[in-house]
Parts: C-alpha cells; structure tokens; sequence
C-alpha cells in the first residue's frame, strides 16, 4: 500500500509538472526523430547510397553496353552517360560527381582482337593451325577517375565492379571465338553455347540470423529509434533525481523519514513509477519508428519476432536506468551537483554504448570501453532482437548485465540513504 | 502525570568538521503528558537534540528512550508514536491539502477509511475545510503551517514534537494553532515545543528546558523556573539572563 501511495504520489506530481512531462515525453519524441533524420544520410552514405557516376562511352560497341546493362542493374552505382572525358574530369574534380569511368575508343575491337590472338595461339601451341595475329596490341585502358574525398571502400567497390564486367565479358568472348574457331571448316556449325556466369556460379548474400526470419541490415531508423530510446530512459534520473532532491531541500523527505517504518516503500515506490514511465518512454518511441518515420520519408521500424524478448529488454534497461537515476539523487546533495554530474555521465555512456554512432565504427580501444556502458548492453540487445532475429537466450547475457547494474545502483543508493539518515 | 516519558541520558553529539559539541553530556527527563518548551538561542542544539529524539541521528554516547524504548535499538518502532511538524513546510507544494495528507496517512501505515476521518477532522479544527482540494502552493503562510501541523497529527501520535510552529504566520492562524494545542495538552498528549516566541511558551508549557551551547542549563516546571529568578517579569527576562545578550549567529 505504501508503494502504490508513493507510486500514485509521484503520478501526481508528475502530471502537474509540464516541463518534466515534456522532458520525460516529448524532448525524447523530438530527439529521436530528428536524430533518424539526421543520421540516415551518413547510414544511406555507407550502405544504402546510390553513387552517380559518370560513364564516358568512347567504344560505343558491345563492351560499353555491357557495362552500361551491368549498372542499370546494379542498386548503387547510376551512369550517368558523357561523351567528353574532359568535361568528366572536371565534373569529378568540382566535386559534382564521385567518379567517371572512361571506357577508351575501340575497347570492345581490341578486347575481341586479343581474345581471338590468345585463342589463336593455344590452338597453335596444341598443333592445330591456325591463323595467327602476331601484332603487340596495346593495353586496353580503362580509366577511372576519382573525387579525393571518396570514401576507399566506394573506390574499391567501382573498380572491383568495372573488373568484374570486364571480365565476365572477357570470358564470354573467349568462349565465342573458341567456339568460332572449332566450328571453322564445318560445313554445319554447331548450335553456339552461350555463357551466363550467373549459372555456375552466384554469391547468395544472406544475414547470419539465429532462425528461420531473415534478418536486417542495420539503417538509421534500427539504429536511432532504439539507441535514443535508452538515451531519453537513462534520462529519467533528470525528473527522478530533481524531485528526489527537492523534496530532501523542502522538507518532504525529512517528513518521510520521520514517519514510521523504512525508507524501503519510498525508495521502492519511486523506482516503481519512474520504471513504467520508462517503459511508457519505449512504447511511445518504438510507435514513432513504426508509425511515424515512415510518414518523414525514412524506413519503419522493424521489431522482430521476439516480442518476449523486446518486453525483457527493455524492462532490464528501464530498471538500469532508473536504478541510476535513484543512486545520482541519492549521493549528491544538491540538484546542480546531481543534475550536472548526471546529465554529462547519460551523455559519455551513450556515447561510449554506442548511441551517437554505433560501436564497430569506433577506435578499438572505445569499442573496448563501451563493453563496460548499460547502454552497449541494451542497444547490442536491442540488435539482436530486431536486426539478428535472436532468441532469449542469445540476449540473456546483456539483460543480466543490465539487471545487475540496475540492483548494484539500487543497492548503493539504499546504503547511502540509510548511512545518511536513520539510526 | 507519570514520569519518565522521554529520557535522554548524558547524550552528545559532534558534527564530523566542526571543533565545538552540538550537544554536551545532556540529561533530560520529559514527562508524559506534559508540554515542555525546548528552548535556546540559534544554534544551542535544540535541533539536534530533536534529530536524535527522532532516531535520525545517532548521539556520540549516551542514551535516549522514548516511552520506554531505546531510540536506537528500534527507532523505526519509536516513529509510529511521534508526531514532528518541522519548521520547513514539509509538504509537497504541487499536490493538494487532501492528496498531500492522504499521502502521509498512507504512509503512517493507516487505513483509507481512517485516514479520511482523520483529514476531515483536522481539516475542520485548523478552518480547512474548503481548501482540502487547493494545491498547496496557493495557500498562504499560516495556511501551510497549519496543514503542516495536520500532517504531523494523523496517526494520533502519544508524542508530539513542534519546531517553530508559528513562525510567520499571522495572529489568528497563531491563536488557532495555540488553542489547538491547548487542547491536545488536556487530553495528555505530550508535545515537545521549540520556539523563539516566549510568550507562546509562556501560555501552554507545562516545563521548560533551557539548552545554550549544547548544555542544559536549566529545566523543570514553568513555574519553578519563573520562580527561581523572582528577579525577571517574564520568560524572555529569564531566558536573557540565563543565556546572556550576545547574538549567537
């Protein structure tokens, strides 16, 4: 009874004081939206972006189609087709575009002429007449030029595409002239055998999920609705903390301390309240990834299929965060101190857990640090849920993390309390 | 009238940092029923005296029993009989008188039909009745201080401590929380009263004690006190001449 008096006391305070409502709901609302807005240009930029690239056609002959069809279905690179390498080069150099791939005039003559000379010569080499071309044909030079400010793995990925066609097409005429110069002096030619490389062999890309559902690949919505959900939670010692302390500055808390019985039911009772009011946090941010991103022009929130899971989640975080939030008002003495030591430390472990950018991208001796910040447990959890398709087992390590955290503040906060107060 | 209600026994007590004893060697007796002015100038150790009376702070040495309990083996047990009115408004400003009073009611441990009774009771004896549902924080400077009084009293405590009760409140909110106590002190509840104004002290303590420098320097009935400096008129003469003139603050 004394739980749910002080639970229902703090609804009470909370609903008449506007700027905690709208610290608890409304600036996490605000954050996360703005921080998915702005983030998902740099998640586009290393997985999702579409480079433009400028594709300056001097063959004009079955090689430079080939490239062209190899683009068009290709998900990240758009040609956009020029004729003068010049102006290219300029456009590349201004910045306009990323790269332009120059494919030299008779690329497409001279690839077949080689091909039909390396042919020539294996059949020369194996006895079989043949004509042979002894002319030194120069090297076929395909030119790409690149912005400077190109990030290596784009640069290495346009190359690698560019070979990879020119190779397949390599391949492809090496079997026609094959082909061509076996059927040479047969009075009826055998039906030509086309290549398809697709066919023998393909590179199936999956996620490594732990069951049947695939999974997904992280974007900014997966990352920033979750990541900035825990941020506004962990927030919760703002609200939670300047209460606490106002009411030990005017006399309130004296008044509960001289009342009879243990501080068990007041400590108990804020952590209570302030822990559905985080998971009330998650549930509203969870609906604006799903409802409302989609409405900004970015991807919905995608949960999963361990809706268990999820609820496990985010009620460990939710304990961790107020259990954090209950041993800042606890130990420092005034709001200033508690507020200020505990707004910055919400900032550095969001940080270091991998809030603001998620942890692979960091130095290694961070990612090192973040292992050891609530925030890395719960957002690493909030992954395997949503992106890994995990079982509970899988994330059970993070949610006990998570819960210890939450009962060594709590603990910590009720020896401090009671070193501080009663007999 | 019997004795030995509140026993304080050579206690002292000393801040961590501070060079001087809050509380010296301290011995008092406080009998039930009685009401007994606490007095001092600032910083005598009145406040401190209360703390440890309360089982919030532990004295250095000595000992402390409250109705035959010993403060610091059971504090938490003492509690449920006293009833404190600190001088602070201690109250939460953005709930209402009746929200705020249901609150401490729950938390005294009693039931919500009692606790109900009981606000409606205070509510009507301080002149509340129509403000149980104002925020507190509209109400005026007696008006808290006589909800604050009211927190104190509704679990009907056997002992009563009121620090500063009256201190900026105007005459008849005064006069309404002296009758009130008068009251209180026919039906034998015993009450603890600190105050700087003598005059109350005056008209409703039964005993006196007289703290400066963490020392008592005098106590028994009112009368005996009085008594004693025939010299003095009134109860500020006495407190002058036994404390001395010098600001202590």
């Amino acid at each position: 009874m004394k739980i749910l008096a002080t639970i229902y006391k703090e609804f009470l305070l909370l609903i008449r004081d506007p700027g905690g409502m709208a610290l608890i709901f409304i600036m996490p609302l605000a954050l996360v939206i703005v921080m998915a807005l702005v983030q998902d240009a740099p998640f586009r930029d290393y997985q999702e972006i579409k480079l433009e690239v400028i594709f300056v056609d001097q063959d004009r002959d079955s090689l430079s189609a080939k490239v062209l069809k190899a683009f068009k279905a290709s998900p990240n690179v758009s040609l956009i087709v020029k004729n003068d390498t010049t102006e290219a080069k300029k456009l590349v150099q201004a910045g306009n575009f990323k790269a332009a791939i120059v494919l030299p005039k008779n690329a497409s003559a001279d690839l077949r002429r080689k091909t039909k000379q390396l042919i020539s010569r294996v059949f020369a080499n194996f006895g079989f007449s043949a004509e042979t071309d002894s002319a030194t044909l120069p090297v076929i030079d395909i030119k790409i030029f690149f912005d400077p400010t190109i990030k290596s793995n784009y640069r290495q990925a346009l190359s690698g595409a560019v070979e990879k066609i020119a190779a397949n097409v390599q391949t492809e005429w090496v079997l026609d002239e094959l082909q061509q110069q076996l059927s040479e002096g047969r009075e009826e030619a055998p039906q030509k055998i086309t290549f398809d490389i697709t066919k023998i062999m393909r590179i199936d890309e999956r996620y490594a999920s732990e069951n049947k559902y695939q999974g997904l690949m992280l974007n900014s919505v997966q990352h920033n609705v979750p990541a900035w959900t825990m941020f506004a939670m962990f927030f919760i010692l703002y609200p939670l903390a300047g209460n606490f302390i106002k009411e030990r500055e005017e006399g309130s808390m004296l008044r509960l301390r001289l009342i009879s019985g243990s501080q068990w039911p007041v400590i108990s009772g804020k952590f209570g309240f302030y822990f559905m009011i985080c998971l009330l946090q998650f549930v509203l941010m969870i609906a604006v990834g799903i409802y409302i991103m989609p409405l900004l022009g970015l991807t919905k929130l995608v949960l999963g299929s361990n809706p268990l899971g999820i609820l496990l989640t985010a009620s460990s975080v939710a304990m961790a965060a107020t259990g954090y939030g209950v041993l800042i008002a606890v130990y420092f003495r005034t709001p200033q101190q508690a507020l200020s030591f505990g707004s910055v430390s919400v900032v550095i472990l969001s940080a270091i857990g991998g809030v603001w950018v998620p942890v692979y991208v960091m130095p290694e001796i961070l990612q090192t640090v973040s292992r050891f910040s609530p925030m890395s447990w719960g957002l690493e959890s909030f992954n395997d849920l949503f992106l890994r398709q995990a079982s509970i087992r899988a994330i059970l390590p993070n949610v006990l993390r998570l819960m210890g955290f939450a009962m060594a503040a709590l603990a910590t906060s009720v020896i401090i309390h009671k070193s501080r107060t009663v007999v | 009238m019997s004795t030995g209600a509140i026993r304080l026994d050579s206690i002292t007590k000393q801040y961590p940092n501070s060079a001087k004893r809050a509380v010296s060697e301290l011995t008092l007796e406080i009998q039930e029923g009685s009401v007994f002015g606490l007095l001092g100038p600032n910083g005598a150790g009145k406040s401190t005296t209360v703390m440890m009376l309360c089982g919030l702070m532990r004295p250095d040495s000595g000992s402390i029993s409250v109705f035959g309990t010993d403060v610091m083996e059971n504090g938490a047990d003492i509690r449920k009989h006293i009833g404190v009115a600190p001088q602070e408004i201690a109250l939460f400003p953005t709930l209402t008188a009746y929200e705020n009073l249901f609150y401490f009611g729950r938390m005294y441990g009693l039931k919500a039909s009692e606790i109900r009774a009981q606000i409606k009771k205070y509510l009507q004896v301080f002149g509340l009745s129509e403000k149980g549902n104002k925020i507190v924080s509209t109400f005026s400077g007696g008006m808290k201080k006589r909800l604050n009084l009211i927190a104190a009293l509704l679990h009907q405590p056997k002992l009563i401590i009121l620090d500063e009760p009256t201190a900026g409140v105007d005459v008849q909110s005064r006069n309404m929380i002296l009758d009130f106590l008068e009251t209180l002190k026919k039906e034998g509840t015993t009450i603890i009263y600190s105050s700087h104004v003598l005059e109350e002290v005056e008209r409703i303590c039964s005993h006196l004690g007289i703290i400066d420098e963490g020392k008592l320097i005098s106590t028994g009935t009112r009368t005996s006190i009085m008594g004693a400096h025939d010299d003095c008129k009134n109860l500020e003469q006495v407190f002058l001449k036994l404390t001395g003139k010098n600001i202590r603050d």
